[in-house]
């Protein structure tokens, strides 16, 4: 199982292999691939800890359903995937801010936290609005 | 089985081919961006192209149905626009941030709670949102093919050419 453990595959045929997983996982189970409702459903369950009330009253939260349901556990298994195969290459690399970021922006890992924090917020409040 | 389960174990799969991929880096997902490096570009068309000729196959024979979102110009456009934004800031989309945090890129976690805020945000903006930008030019549930009333088959043929294109051109160029 030599392949399981080289570095980095084709992106092509990571690619293909991952349009193959929807192939099947359409036929078998009638699910499509997504994340961010995912972000939606997590949200409110913090918020139901922390902002019952406020929670209850969010029409988005009634419309999106607040629970776990299969694509919670497609998004918790990418880390478990992810984990897998970067320990198995032995490609694990604690990397607090990313080269390309490093070499414009400097080491500063508060500005580059901070950096993804605010872009975080604008990415999924876009992705939410374009349903996707 | 069980929903949870296969969703899991899909997810495993998916993340797996993900760091395979090499995908899951800030880098590769703003070098992008920067027309620098075509990795990510390579796995998505790749993943469409089969995806999009297996799906269309299924659904032919009639053992799939489609899942296909409304087009509404408004919300897909400056939708689209603020992902983009937010995207070229955090450097990993949903999907590929929980999988960059599995290897080691801690910036990750910041851009993942940044996307929950967001998620947050956009629930108390949706009744506004509602009643504003997801009423401008809304399509219905449209395809590229059923938009211009043709059959699937010849407009696959012409993207998957287009895609084929593409990946002869990124080799040329080294990209």
């Amino acid at each position: 199982m030599k392949v399981m453990t080289r570095k980095g595959w084709s992106p092509y045929i990571a690619g293909a292999l991952a349009g193959v997983l929807l192939v099947m996982s359409v036929f078998l189970t009638g699910k499509y691939f997504g994340a961010s409702t995912t972000f939606v459903r997590t949200a409110g369950m913090i918020e139901q800890v922390v902002l019952p009330e406020h929670a209850a009253g969010q029409e988005y939260y009634k419309k999106e359903k607040i629970r776990i349901e299969w694509q919670w556990m497609f998004v918790a298994g990418i880390f478990f995937g992810a984990l897998a195969a970067a320990v198995f290459t032995n490609d694990f690399r604690s990397t607090p801010v990313p080269p390309m970021w490093e070499a414009r922006f400097g080491p500063s890992r508060a500005k580059r936290w901070v950096a993804a924090f605010l872009g975080g917020i604008v990415l999924m409040f876009g992705a939410r609005m374009a349903d996707g | 089985m069980n929903e949870l389960y296969s969703g899991l174990i899909t997810g495993v799969i998916f993340g797996f081919l993900l760091q395979k991929g090499q995908v899951l880096r800030y880098d590769k997902q703003v070098g992008a961006m920067r027309l620098l490096d075509m990795t990510i570009m390579k796995f998505m068309l790749s993943a469409i192209l089969v995806a999009m000729i297996g799906l269309y196959a299924l659904h032919a024979n009639g053992l799939i149905k489609f899942s296909i979102k409304e087009t509404i110009l408004g919300a897909n456009v400056i939708g689209g626009l603020l992902f983009g934004i937010g995207w070229a800031v955090v450097g990993y989309c949903p999907g590929t941030a929980v999988g960059a945090l599995a290897e080691g890129r801690w910036d990750a976690l910041f851009g993942l709670a940044g996307m929950l805020l967001g998620a947050a945000l956009f629930a108390e903006a949706y009744p506004l949102v509602k009643a504003t930008i997801l009423t401008w030019g809304n399509y219905g549930k449209i395809t590229i093919p059923t938009a211009l009333g043709v059959n699937p088959w010849p407009v696959i043929a012409v993207l998957a050419a287009l895609f084929l294109g593409l990946f002869g051109f990124f080799e040329k160029k080294g990209l």
